[in-house]
């Protein structure tokens, strides 16, 4: 039996769990901002990060382009059919932004939750260990990025910036297990019902939205969308849609099964969504809904 | 030269795991397993078996630290668990011959116990929720595959270079 470990180098063993400890403690706390050695190493992995990961993604994407070529045709069909009704839903669409336009000006409210400026990023690396679910964008603190703003690929939300440094940031996606992955949502239906979604059930691959009071009737396939109440995400982004409605035993509510509208692998293009309004005072804000009532 | 091409060359393997493999991953075509790729720790631990000690261990820290800084919320967890593994497999060279076989086991032995460190530690913290045979059977088994085929492949292109490597410091 070899001896791993003579007295200094356990010594060393020790010293360096407490570096360990001392190292992960300083990082568990919210932090605002990256250091200036962690943003600079960010940013020149982040160079290399994106030479690589376009040329990469184009040649897996040209082989599933192959592959999904044999569906062209049905899908064509059903685009086609799609195509006839583009036309009258766009011309309503017109209608109803004039229409809530000038219901805006009337009520004399420049700015609402809904406002937000988009910024295409794209994607140039992602975490291999998969204990974390993030993705790397190629904008920075110099394109007005900064923490808590929302991402969204076209299909709906994916996660929110973590982590920003010059020209590159973090985006922590929604299937990340970690413990400030909170989003205040709304279930769209007959009634709104508000809530905040808690995480990600990694088994049933569903975003967990609890503490829905019991009473209130939830079904299968209601959309979810962010409420716009406080942090940095605008009102209105599609989340998913509601999977399984469970009844919480040890309180009186219910637990709801988000399935996510947009797919966390898979991704290129995504945008940044950059609220022009400052956080809204909650209070207020419903106070407004009320005399909209 | 060769001095700079050791660790660019782990260096380039860091970035291909974060980007190159993550564009083919199992996930993209609807799999729930899981392929952890390590390719800069199997550079990591040839260079443990044959380069003196000192060596792997700086750039399992310097390596560690990188995917701490870039890839998860908590620094240390992975700068530490490099670290100790690549230790352990120094010791552990030491008391074998270095050949093929012993180098492509020690890397697989060397990745499941970087898993297991991470896996422990991530729990610890409360990153990791799941159970162990969940671990196991979705990730562990996959991921030494992955790494294995990958120390094959390139253990005898990454065999000259180091050979190069020690000839040149004497």
């Amino acid at each position: 039996m070899p001896q791993f470990f003579s007295n200094k180098r356990l010594i060393v063993l020790l010293v360096s769990i407490i570096v360990l400890v001392a190292m992960i403690g300083f990082s568990m706390k919210d932090r605002e901002e990256l250091t200036w050695p962690e943003q600079f190493l960010n940013d020149v992995v982040g160079t290399s990060q994106s030479l690589l990961y376009k040329p990469a993604h184009s040649v897996a994407g040209f082989f599933e382009n192959i592959a999904d070529m044999k569906d062209m045709y049905s899908e064509n069909e059903t685009l086609k059919s799609k195509l006839a009704q583009y036309a009258t839903v766009s011309q309503d669409v017109q209608k109803l932004k004039n229409e809530n336009d000038s219901l805006k000006n009337k009520l004399e409210k420049p700015a609402d939750l809904t406002d937000y400026k988009v910024r295409d990023a794209r994607i140039i690396g992602r975490s291999p260990d998969r204990w974390n679910q993030s993705v790397s964008i190629n904008l920075g603190s110099r394109d007005g990025i900064t923490t808590e703003m929302a991402v969204v690929s076209p299909e709906g939300l994916i996660g929110r910036i973590d982590k920003v440094s010059m020209f590159h940031s973090t985006v922590k996606l929604m299937n990340d297990n970690g413990k400030n992955n909170n989003i205040s949502a709304i279930v769209e239906g007959k009634e709104r019902i508000f809530g905040t979604i808690e995480g990600y059930d990694q088994k049933k691959q569903a975003l967990v939205f609890s503490k829905l009071p019991s009473k209130t009737a939830l079904a299968k396939g209601q959309k979810v969308i962010t409420s716009g109440l406080g942090e940095g995400f605008p009102r209105g982004v599609l989340i998913g849609t509601v999977d399984q409605v469970v009844e919480d035993e040890s309180d009186d509510t219910q637990i709801a099964y988000v399935k996510p509208a947009a797919g966390f692998y898979n991704l290129d293009h995504v945008m940044v969504l950059d609220r022009r309004m400052q956080p809204v005072d909650v209070n207020q804000f419903k106070a407004v809904e009320e005399v909209a009532k | 030269m060769s001095k700079f091409i050791l660790p660019l060359v782990t260096y380039l393997a860091f970035i291909i795991e974060g980007t190159v493999i993550q564009t083919v991953t199992p996930e993209h075509y609807g799999y729930s397993y899981i392929l952890i790729p390590h390719f800069s720790f199997v550079f990591i631990v040839l260079m443990a078996c044959y380069l003196p000690p000192r060596v792997s261990l700086i750039y399992a820290l310097i390596f560690g630290l990188l995917t701490d800084l870039m890839y998860t919320d908590l620094i240390g967890i992975y700068m530490f668990s490099t670290a100790l593994v690549a230790y352990l497999i120094t010791v552990l060279s030491r008391y074998m011959f270095s050949n093929f076989l012993i180098a492509v086991v020690l890397s697989a032995g060397g990745v499941a116990g970087l898993e297991f460190l991470v896996y422990g530690l991530n729990t610890l913290v409360g990153v990791a929720h799941g159970s162990i045979q969940a671990f196991m059977y979705d990730r562990l088994i996959g991921t030494l595959i992955l790494n294995m085929v990958f120390t094959i492949l390139l253990y005898y292109p990454f065999m000259k270079l180091l050979r190069k490597t020690m000839n040149e410091n004497g």
